[in-house]
This record gives structure tokens, C-alpha cells and sequence, in this order.
């Protein structure tokens, strides 16, 4: 991993807990975070999320606003952040494991400089190479809708026009140059034409 | 007969419909089912779902549509939950803030909002604060998922409000008063004593119920993993059997009083009778200067006029699955045929019945307990 030591990293704490906060602020305060503070109580988080545009966020686990922060995803359309969660409690080390994948690192116990920044820099790290999974993910997917929907479109152009398989993908690689469009594009028009086209057939 | 699993971690949040786990413990249910049970008080849904994941909790009070999320591995790494219990029906309530309130007066040129309130009412103040610029109207849920949440969605749909025009966030529960107060939500859909609490403080309107809005639907359920059971499956007949004793406990309203004594407790719900008492009586409070609303099941625990209401039938997991999958949170072809059988399990239900007839001395169909 390449830090890039100049770039500041703000990091959003959430906690109620005042002395806790200062121990983080401590702990951080020669690394590249630096700490912006949520009591959660009153403030929205919500909006301070949007306006502070933090690289991370770190709550405590046993915070109310935890389930706030895992609506972030699913009901708004906030970008996803790395969270990382501390916890006082050893036991609550255990869940770690079971937490929701690109979420979570895991802080026990007291805010020690020399265990929290590595912390931080890996669930940085982690979260960054999920998204580019994710990234991936997406594009590996819609290549294989691209490839479905030009192999429909081939299939109707065999059918109704009695091509080969050959004429039908030059033709609508023809198509797709002289409109400037991808071949996707072209294949859902003729799918959506000929698709209409047999229908109204069918229908009269 | 397997060994029992004597000492339960249970873990709950503080609202009035926790009152069938503090009911099971404070009146000796549980110990009469020779369990040692400690009902832990948790701050946050997720952190909750996280614990029972983990192990930490043996069982918890969830949302009902949690144990389904966590099985499909929505919003958290697939976890096989199950429920054998449901703990409670309706008990929610739609608040808006005074400063909504006096908004929709004004924008319909109207004195008073019937109650309960329609949501073609908040239209005139959707389009004016367009026109203006101004800001959406905010709304709070307490987890992206759980019934509140639908039921909003669905409330607002009642009155063709486009679900774009509005912001809907999460806010807890214990924060939500505050929110309102402050004026950084507009309006919630909370459980008690939230509503009341709003009420009681001047600065709300409870708009309408969760009955109101669906009839009778789950809305709590006991939540455990489906590898504890199968390790445990008399300890898990013990814990039912004790929290459908304490169900049925709570279903006259003598008895109602009490449990809102119990849950008054610093250590439960920590907030006073004046809020907790009247859903748990079937009263609905409604605004400062008006009268409270009549809601004979605002808390259902046991019973409704069709009979008990404990057993997950498995249509009420579909159900709450197509809710899901309106809500955009699902695709219906991800979910594998008898998916809600493996989460939705009357067969523990059932067991657990027989179990209590047995004790009491029943004669019943049931084989192989």
C-alpha cells in the first residue's frame, strides 16, 4: 500500500463520550487524520456527513447513531464511506467477524497512537480495494447484459429478415457506426422494434 | 430431551413494545421454564443484529422484517436467522412537528386535520415548498428495515406524494423527540412511547397509527440463530413458552397498567407511566389541545378479533417480503422457493404449544416433543 503521506484524511468521530474524543484526538494528532467530532445527540448526522465529506467515519459500536450511519447506503444516496467501529468491550471483538464486508476494521480498548493508525490506514486500504471490486463487479456485469441483448437482437434479425448470423451482426455493426452508437444501443432499438413489431403482428 | 441451555443473553430495545421480554421476566415466566435469562439493553437495530450474529446475544426482540434481511443478507453478511415467535402487531404512529402541522393548516386553507390524517393533505405543502425552493419535507424511520419504514412509504403513497419529493432518513428512536424538536426531521414513524412523548411535549401531532395504515401486521418478532436452535431446541421451546405466557398476560388491560409500571424502569424504558400507559390501553394521544384517539389494538400482543396472533404464518413473511421488494430492497427472483419456511418457523410454534398444553395438563394432537 502507498500512503501518500501529505494528503490529510478527515475522519468524522462519532461518540458521546467527551473523554474518549480527546483520546482520539490525541492519539491522531501527529498522523495524516485528522478529527472532526458528532455527539449524535442533537446535531443531525446526516448533515454533517454531507457537508464535512468525510474519508471515514469511526463510532463507537454501542452508539444509537449506528443505525443511522447503515442507512447511509440503503435509504440515501450518500457514497458509501470506510467505517471503522471501536468498542471498549473485548467480547465485542467477536463480531468482527460476522460485520458486513468493506465496513468495518475493529478498535479495542483504549485509543493507543501507536494501534489505532494502522487501523485507520487499513480500513482505508480495504474499503478502497472493495469499491474497486465492486467497480468491477458492475462492469463485468453490464458487459454481460451488452453481450445478452446484442445476441437477442442477432436472433430476431435471423428470424424475421431470414439472415445468417453473419449479416445480422455486420448489419447491426453498420448500423452502429453510421449513428455513431454502440452496438448495445443499436441492439436494444432493434429488440424494442422487432420485439413491437411481432406483437402487433401477432395481435391484428 | 437435549440439555438446557440454562443462562440466555436477550437482548431488546427500549420501546413499549418490549414489554412481552420485561413482562417473561419481571412476573417469573422464564425461571418458571427453568431459564436464567438477562434481558440486555441495546442502543442501536444494527449493533443488536451484529451481537445475536456474533453470538453475544442467544436471542433478540427484532423488527420483523430483520431475521428475512439477515437470511438474504441484506444490509449484513448472510446470517441464517430464524423466528418461532411473532411479539407483538401495529404499535407504531406517523408524528409531524408542529411547524408541519401549522404548514398543512395553512396551505389547505383548512382548521384542523381530521384524524386520521390523509396523506393527500400534505400535497398543497409538497408544491409550495417546490415552488419556493425550499427544502423537501424530511421524514424519519428507525431502519432501513423494518415496518416503519414501509409503512411511510406506503402512507405517503396513499396520497400520491412522490417518494423523490420527500427525503426519508434514519434517526433512534430515543433521538427522534429531539430531531423533531429541533427541526431537523419534520415528521416520524416510531413505536412508543416516542408518539406520546412528542405529544405530551407540545411539539407534535400524531397524524395517524400503524393501524391505520396495515391492520394486524407483525411487528416485532423473536429472532435467534437457526444453528442455536438446532443445538438447542428445548431451550429455544423454554424461551417461547415463557414469552407467549407473558403475551397472554399482557392481554387484559388491568394487566396493561402494570407492565407500564415495569417498563417505566430506569432499567427498561427509563420514561414516565404518562407516556408508556395510554397505546398500552389502546389510547392514542393525539395533539396537546385535542383528545386522544381511540385505538382499541395499538398494542397487540396475544390476541385479535381472528384469533392468537404469535404463530409466524408463513404469509406474513411473503407479505412482508413483497413490502420489501416494493421498497426497492429486494429482487423477487433472488429469493429461493420456500425461502420464508426457513426463517418464518411455525413448526417450533406449534411445538412450544404443545409443550404449554402438556404442562397444563392437555390432552393434544401433538407427537415427538
Amino acid at each position: 500500500m502507498t500512503v501518500v503521506v501529505h494528503e490529510k484524511l478527515k475522519v468524522l468521530l462519532i461518540d458521546e463520550d467527551h473523554a474518549k474524543v480527546q483520546g482520539f484526538k490525541d492519539a491522531l494528532c501527529d498522523t495524516r487524520y485528522v478529527i472532526a467530532h458528532h455527539s449524535g445527540k442533537h446535531a443531525s448526522l446526516l448533515k454533517t456527513v454531507d457537508k464535512l465529506q468525510p474519508d471515514l467515519i469511526v463510532i463507537d459500536i454501542e452508539s444509537p447513531s449506528r443505525d443511522m450511519l447503515e442507512s447511509l447506503s440503503t435509504l440515501s444516496h450518500f457514497n458509501p464511506k470506510p467505517i471503522v467501529m471501536f468498542s471498549t468491550e473485548q467480547e465485542t471483538e467477536v463480531i468482527t467477524q460476522s460485520v458486513q464486508s468493506g465496513v468495518s476494521a475493529y478498535i479495542v480498548g483504549d485509543a493507543d497512537p501507536e494501534r489505532v493508525t494502522p487501523i485507520l490506514d487499513a480500513a482505508v486500504a480495504q474499503f478502497a480495494q472493495f469499491n474497486s471490486l465492486k467497480t468491477e463487479l458492475i462492469e463485468t456485469k453490464n458487459q454481460l447484459d451488452a453481450k445478452e441483448v446484442i445476441d437477442k437482437a442477432k436472433r430476431l434479425l435471423i428470424k424475421s429478415k431470414g439472415l445468417s448470423e453473419e449479416q445480422a451482426f455486420h448489419s447491426m455493426r453498420k448500423m452502429a457506426m453510421d449513428s455513431g452508437q454502440k452496438m448495445e444501443d443499436v441492439a436494444k432499438t432493434v429488440v424494442s422494434l422487432l420485439d413491437s413489431f411481432h406483437k402487433g403482428a401477432r395481435s391484428v | 430431551m437435549s440439555q438446557l441451555k440454562r443462562t440466555i443473553n436477550l437482548g431488546f430495545i427500549p420501546l413499549t413494545d418490549s414489554a412481552p421480554l420485561i413482562v417473561a421476566k419481571e412476573n417469573g415466566y422464564f425461571e418458571k421454564w427453568g431459564l436464567d435469562v438477562e434481558l440486555l439493553k441495546q442502543n442501536s437495530w444494527a449493533t443488536l443484529r451484529d451481537k445475536l450474529h456474533a453470538g453475544l446475544l442467544d436471542a433478540a426482540q427484532m423488527l420483523a422484517p430483520m431475521p428475512i434481511a439477515s437470511a438474504l443478507g441484506l444490509g449484513t453478511i448472510k446470517t441464517s436467522v430464524i423466528t418461532p415467535l411473532v411479539l407483538s402487531l401495529n404499535g407504531n404512529a406517523i408524528t409531524l412537528s408542529e411547524s408541519l402541522h401549522q404548514e398543512i393548516l395553512k396551505a389547505n386553507q383548512i382548521t384542523s386535520i381530521t384524524l386520521p390524517m390523509a396523506a393527500y393533505l400534505l400535497q398543497n405543502v409538497v408544491n409550495l415548498r417546490k415552488q419556493k425552493g425550499a427544502p423537501k419535507l424530511m421524514f424519519a424511520n428507525v431502519f432501513p428495515f423494518s415496518c416503519h419504514y414501509y409503512q411511510l412509504l406506503d402512507w405517503l403513497a396513499s396520497g400520491q406524494i412522490n417518494r423523490d419529493d420527500v427525503d426519508i432518513v434514519v434517526v433512534p428512536p430515543v433521538n427522534m423527540v429531539s430531531h423533531l424538536e429541533s427541526g431537523e426531521i419534520d415528521g416520524f414513524c416510531v413505536g412508543g412511547p416516542w408518539n406520546a412523548k412528542a405529544v405530551r411535549s407540545g411539539i407534535g401531532i400524531t397524524a395517524l397509527t400503524s393501524f391505520d395504515i396495515w391492520q394486524d401486521s407483525p411487528e416485532k418478532v423473536l429472532g435467534l440463530l437457526s444453528s442455536f436452535q438446532q443445538q438447542h431446541p428445548d431451550t429455544v421451546l423454554a424461551i417461547c413458552a415463557a414469552l407467549q405466557e407473558a403475551c397472554q398476560w399482557l392481554e387484559t388491560v388491568p394487566n396493561r397498567f402494570e407492565a407500564a409500571r415495569l417498563l417505566s424502569k430506569v432499567k427498561y424504558l427509563d420514561a414516565s407511566i404518562d407516556v408508556i400507559a395510554p397505546s398500552l390501553l389502546g389510547s392514542c394521544l393525539t395533539h396537546i389541545e385535542r383528545s386522544p384517539r381511540s385505538i382499541p389494538s395499538y398494542n397487540q400482543f396475544s390476541a385479535n378479533r381472528n384469533g392468537t396472533i404469535n404463530q409466524p404464518e408463513l404469509v406474513r413473511g411473503e407479505w412482508l417480503i413483497k413490502q420489501m421488494h416494493q421498497a426497492g430492497q429486494l429482487n423477487m427472483e433472488d429469493i429461493p422457493d420456500d425461502f420464508i419456511a426457513s426463517v418464518f418457523r411455525p413448526d417450533i410454534y406449534q411445538n412450544m404449544r404443545c409443550l404449554l398444553n402438556e404442562n397444563a395438563g392437555i390432552k393434544s394432537k401433538c407427537t415427538g416433543t
